[in-house]
């Protein structure tokens, strides 16, 4: 039990949240702009970089630099929405997701061309798990992750449920018709989404880095899996985001658990294919996730 | 060697290579074209077809399934059956949705497909790939049997396109334009929907694995890594964007063009010094992308934009009855 | 059709420029390599030595009469369909004598197969390692500096042995060459008496590999053969493993040796505890000696995994082009076999002069080179010489030589 809850569900959590944290940039994209965004996972390798510049910098703890690195990247969705994404808001949305696949592709190559491909690391050694009731192992850099990404949640929660511009995404992703009818600025809202969804990619990118290192394709790597985070929680719904992330981190690292024998449940070769198929599966029983998202 | 003849070869590979893709391309216009389906996953299918045909052509090893040493015709028919039954259940699964979910689904699938070439060692050989397999006209003398070979991928898209023309001219073509443009008054006029993008969807990926399959006797050699997504799905995106999406020969040029474009920069790229032409690589893909998004702002329709059959006059006065 | 027009102005510009570049008493080598791709971390260093070995002979007289050697880089990017168009470009626009390269196993195999077996063009690779290539038809054009996996694979189930470990847990990155590695070190340890507890692939580029190694951890395994790419995968893993108290011994091949996995992990957390062999001759032995500072000199670091075989590639080219007498294609495959030994005088890194001298009077020579001896088998493959790699006690790696 104890190797299962150390090896195998801590592992699960710690993905499943860095895939919460970017799930909630792509369910929200998908609702307010209405398209599949697939650069996202180069903001985030984007962001990872930038934070990495800063460290080498200021020689700070990469969670202390973050937000800087949190700010530039989100300067840079809105740069890239203003080039290429608004001249597109009239036309038909699958030219958005064409246009976004591009990006992505032209995103990873600026980070290759300026920054190399040479493997950087943001917090090098290796640290050694504390033992907490004799046998659950947990390392500090985890208990920073968690801890960290439970209170970009909590801020998540706060923006949505307090906060004008929160309220006004809400609306627009519970039905933009209605809410352009009662007066609210779209332009603005779409603003908003992008800075909380770059930022919060930013954060699950370097979460990603400090628990393992910097490399140019970190952040495609995550997109098919937050895809599937976004679509298994519900398109539109940021709290199924976070449950869609946690129960594809989790499903992934449980599936190669030996339930049966010795032998893993999953030839772990396959590990990738566990959040493809449970996307496949949500899309083929109920298309609008486990939250009752949209459904276009 | 002479400075033209190796020009002339030179421009055989870029043709073969633009014909491969011009299949490719056709394909993908059949799926987005005509129908409006997102396919994202270009790479799994192209992968399959390239799998079948070498799993059935080469000669007998020890090293993955197969040695069957069939003739290249069988291997082709094969691979398009097989990807179009794959296809067949896919579409069951994902033609449901909008072309977003579509294109993620795809995508997904693709990494699976991936995935099992990888791991599944005792038919693919894994990682390490299918190698020795036959090219049709190699025991022909140089250049007589690229050129050959270069005439049958020509013949190939040739009859590609003849097909879907007179597919895209007919009621069928006429209906899947009405389905993408307007799907419920597609519904209300009694068509049914599903059915017909299912029809659109599976000849597409059919023909994806047909210029898979060419692929493979071309290359002699396939590997998982054939099945990246940057050369066999986001170029061949590209390609249809640029040459004129609903167009097949905005698709076939647009193969053309951009194969042209991509392999030729690296000539100009491999003049820099070292360490810029590293680098330079990337910056390719750059323009690429670049490119893409430029055509999208600024010439939606690609250089051959979309031209609407016709309707035969008997027709639309039998219509207005 | 205004696009179309610009289009073609732009395309007739760059044919222009590419038919206007060739230089005079310029002799053309391609040097082909996944620049861009899964690899590309590996290429920069291997292509930077190739082209070391380049300004050696530049530098100090060029080729037969005076004439400077080219390298003409082109992206193989580890994709077949990509190394085809690189061999094509290489072969029949750049014209070039031969080609070095490329990197990894598959778009070898497609290059050599599709494009310069047909040409007769020779090709030498320094990094591919499949056993399949050495089967090709290929009329004696395809070599290799590099031992295939067959020769690594028995090395390190041998070291494993000789340390009296008799039960290991194997895992692979499901890549073209640590797959094969692997399989290759598992039928040989089989072979010598030992157990293997447990065999898995892992697909790289994953975040975390914990619960892969808690399984691999089952039945008593005494160290973990890690078959995997530094990058990619084998950091994780040995840091999963460490952090966890998974595993602490590590035997690992080539693709794992870099600085940055005692940067990235620490050298004091690696002491007495891994172990990587790497296809590559003796620190102190002199062929190595003098590429090393070359290389040092150029900006890089020496050790980097096959960066001397990039360097051997193009310095034994250069003497197969200075034994041939003329940039002729036809003439290479039996110039590189003359060159490479085993008989005739010593020749090492750096020492073109001396090598032209000798060509010049008719005497034979025999490449040494840094990564070992270049002495190609009938398949045009070597056997290699492997060294095996420590975390010394000052924290950087130790190298001594495995017999």
């Amino acid at each position: 039990m104890a190797e299962f809850i150390n090896f195998y569900f801590i592992p699960g959590l710690i993905l499943g949240s860095i895939y919460a944290l970017g799930a909630i940039g792509i369910t929200m994209t998908f609702v307010i702009l209405r398209f599949a965004n697939f650069a996202h996972g180069e903001s985030m390798t984007l962001g990872v970089y930038f934070a990495w510049t800063l460290v080498q910098l200021t020689g700070l703890h990469p969670l202390v630099v973050m937000p800087i690195a949190m700010v530039l990247t989100v300067l840079y969705a809105l740069s890239i929405d203003r080039i290429f994404y608004k001249p597109l808001r009239n036309a038909p949305v699958v030219m958005l997701v064409v246009a976004s696949f591009g990006l992505m592709l032209m995103t990873r190559s600026v980070v290759q061309f300026f920054w190399g491909v040479q493997l950087k690391s943001v917090l090098p050694g290796i640290q050694k798990p504390i033992m907490v009731l004799d046998y659950l192992r947990i390392s500090p850099k985890h208990m920073m992750i968690i801890i960290s990404a439970l209170v970009l949640m909590f801020a998540v929660h706060y923006l949505l449920t307090y906060t004008k511009i929160g309220k006004a995404m809400r609306a627009m992703s519970d039905s933009p018709e209605l809410a352009r009818l009662t007066g609210i600025d779209t332009e603005k809202v779409v603003l908003a989404t992008w800075v909380v969804g770059a930022a919060l990619a930013c954060a699950a990118g370097v979460f990603l880095a400090i628990d393992t290192h910097v490399e140019t394709r970190m952040g495609f790597k995550l997109l098919l899996p937050m895809f599937a985070a976004a679509i298994l929680g519900g398109v539109g719904r940021p709290y199924g985001a976070l449950v869609g992330g946690l129960i594809i981190g989790l499903a992934e690292e449980i599936s190669s658990y030996p339930f049966i024998g010795t032998e893993p449940l999953l030839n772990p070769g396959y590990k990738a294919g566990v959040a493809f198929a449970i996307m496949i599966g949500i899309l083929i029983w109920r298309p609008s996730g486990l939250f009752k998202g949209k459904v276009f | 060697m002479d400075a033209f003849y190796g020009y002339m070869l030179y421009g055989i590979s870029l043709a073969t290579m633009g014909g491969i893709y011009a299949v490719l391309t056709l394909g993908l216009n059949v799926q987005w074209g005509f129908t409006g389906l997102f396919n994202a996953g270009i790479a799994g299918f192209f992968g399959i077809g390239a799998y079948t045909t070498a799993i059935l052509t080469t000669a007998p090893t020890h090293r993955h399934l197969g040695g069957y040493e069939m003739p290249y015709v069988v291997g082709f028919l094969a691979a398009m059956l097989l990807c179009g039954i794959i296809a067949y259940l896919v579409g069951k699964v994902c033609l449901r949705l909008r072309s977003d979910y579509l294109a993620i689904a795809t995508i997904g699938i693709a990494e699976i497909f991936r995935l099992i070439l990888k791991n599944e060692t005792w038919a693919t050989n894994g990682p390490r790939g299918v190698s020795e397999i036959p090219k049709p006209f190699e025991h022909w003398p140089e250049p007589w049997n690229q050129f050959a070979f270069l005439a049958l991928v020509l013949v190939i898209v040739a009859i590609v396109y003849v097909l879907v023309e007179v597919a895209r001219k007919s009621p069928w073509g006429r209906v899947m334009t009405a389905i993408r443009e307007n799907e419920p008054s597609a519904k209300a006029a009694g068509k049914n929907v599903e059915v017909f993008r299912m029809e659109g969807f599976v000849i597409g990926c059919m023909i994806m694995a047909l210029a898979g399959a060419l692929m493979a006797h071309y290359l002699k050699f396939v590997d998982p890594n054939a099945t990246d997504p940057l050369l066999a799905t986001f170029l061949v995106w590209v390609m249809l964007i640029v040459g004129g999406s609903a167009n097949n020969k905005g698709a076939i040029l647009g193969a053309f063009l951009m194969w042209v474009v991509w392999s030729a920069t690296e000539i100009v790229t491999s003049r820099l010094p070292d360490e810029l032409a590293i680098r330079a690589a990337y910056i390719r893909i750059f323009l690429i992308g670049l490119m893409l998004q430029i055509f999208l702002q600024k010439f939606p329709q690609g250089i051959l934009p979309e031209k609407r059959p016709t309707v035969p006059k008997s027709n639309r006065n039998s219509e207005t009855v | 059709m205004k696009i179309l027009k610009k289009l073609a102005i732009t395309a007739s510009a760059i044919a222009m420029m590419s038919v206007g570049a060739q230089a005079a008493g310029e002799i053309k080598v391609g040097s082909a390599g996944g620049v861009t791709g899964p690899i590309a971390e590996l290429v920069a260093a291997i292509v930077k030595g190739r082209q070391v070995a380049v300004d050696h002979v530049n530098s100090s007289g060029g080729l037969l009469g005076g004439d400077t050697m080219k390298l003409v880089i082109a992206d193989s990017a580890c994709d077949p369909k990509a190394a085809v168009d690189a061999g094509n470009k290489l072969v029949n626009v750049e014209q070039v004598v031969a080609i070095i390269g490329p990197s990894c196993s598959g778009a070898t195999n497609g290059m050599v197969s599709s494009v310069t077996i047909p040409a007769g063009v020779t090709v030498l690779s320094d990094s591919a390692t499949a056993p399949s290539i050495s089967e090709l038809k290929d009329n004696d054009t395809v070599f290799r500096a590099s031992a295939s996996d067959a020769y690594q694979g028995k090395a390190i189930a041998d070291l494993v042995w000789k340390a009296g470990i008799k039960k290991v847990a194997v895992t692979y990155s499901n890549d073209d060459y640590n797959a094969g590695i692997a399989n290759v070190f598992t039928t040989e340890y089989k072979a010598l008496g030992g157990e293997i507890t447990g065999n898995q692939a892992h697909e790289p580029n994953k975040a975390s590999y914990r619960s892969e190694l808690s399984t691999l951890n089952q039945g008593g395994p005494e160290a973990l053969a890690l078959f995997a790419y530094y990058g990619s995968s084998g950091i994780t893993i040995i840091k999963n493993s460490l952090e966890n108290g998974l595993f602490g011994k590590f035997y690992a091949a080539d693709g794992m040796f870099d600085n940055s996995v005692i940067g990235q992990i620490g050298a004091d957390n690696l002491k007495g505890n891994l172990w990587i062999t790497q296809a590559a001759s003796d620190t102190e032995d002199a062929s190595y000696k003098a590429f090393a500072e070359a290389y040092k000199a150029a900006g890089g670091d020496p050790e980097a995994p096959y960066a001397a075989h990039g360097y051997d590639v193009a310095f034994l080219m250069a003497l197969a082009i200075e034994k041939a007498g003329s940039a002729d294609r036809s003439k290479i495959s039996a110039a590189l076999r003359a060159v490479a030994g085993p008989e005739g005088e010593v020749v090492r890194p750096g020492e073109w002069e001396k090598a032209k001298k000798l060509i010049a009077e008719g005497k034979d020579v025999n490449y040494e080179g840094a990564a070992g001896i270049n002495d190609f088998d009938k398949n045009g493959d070597v056997t290699g010489l492997f060294s095996v790699n420590i975390v010394g006690d000052d924290g950087t790696w130790s190298r001594s030589m495995l017999k």
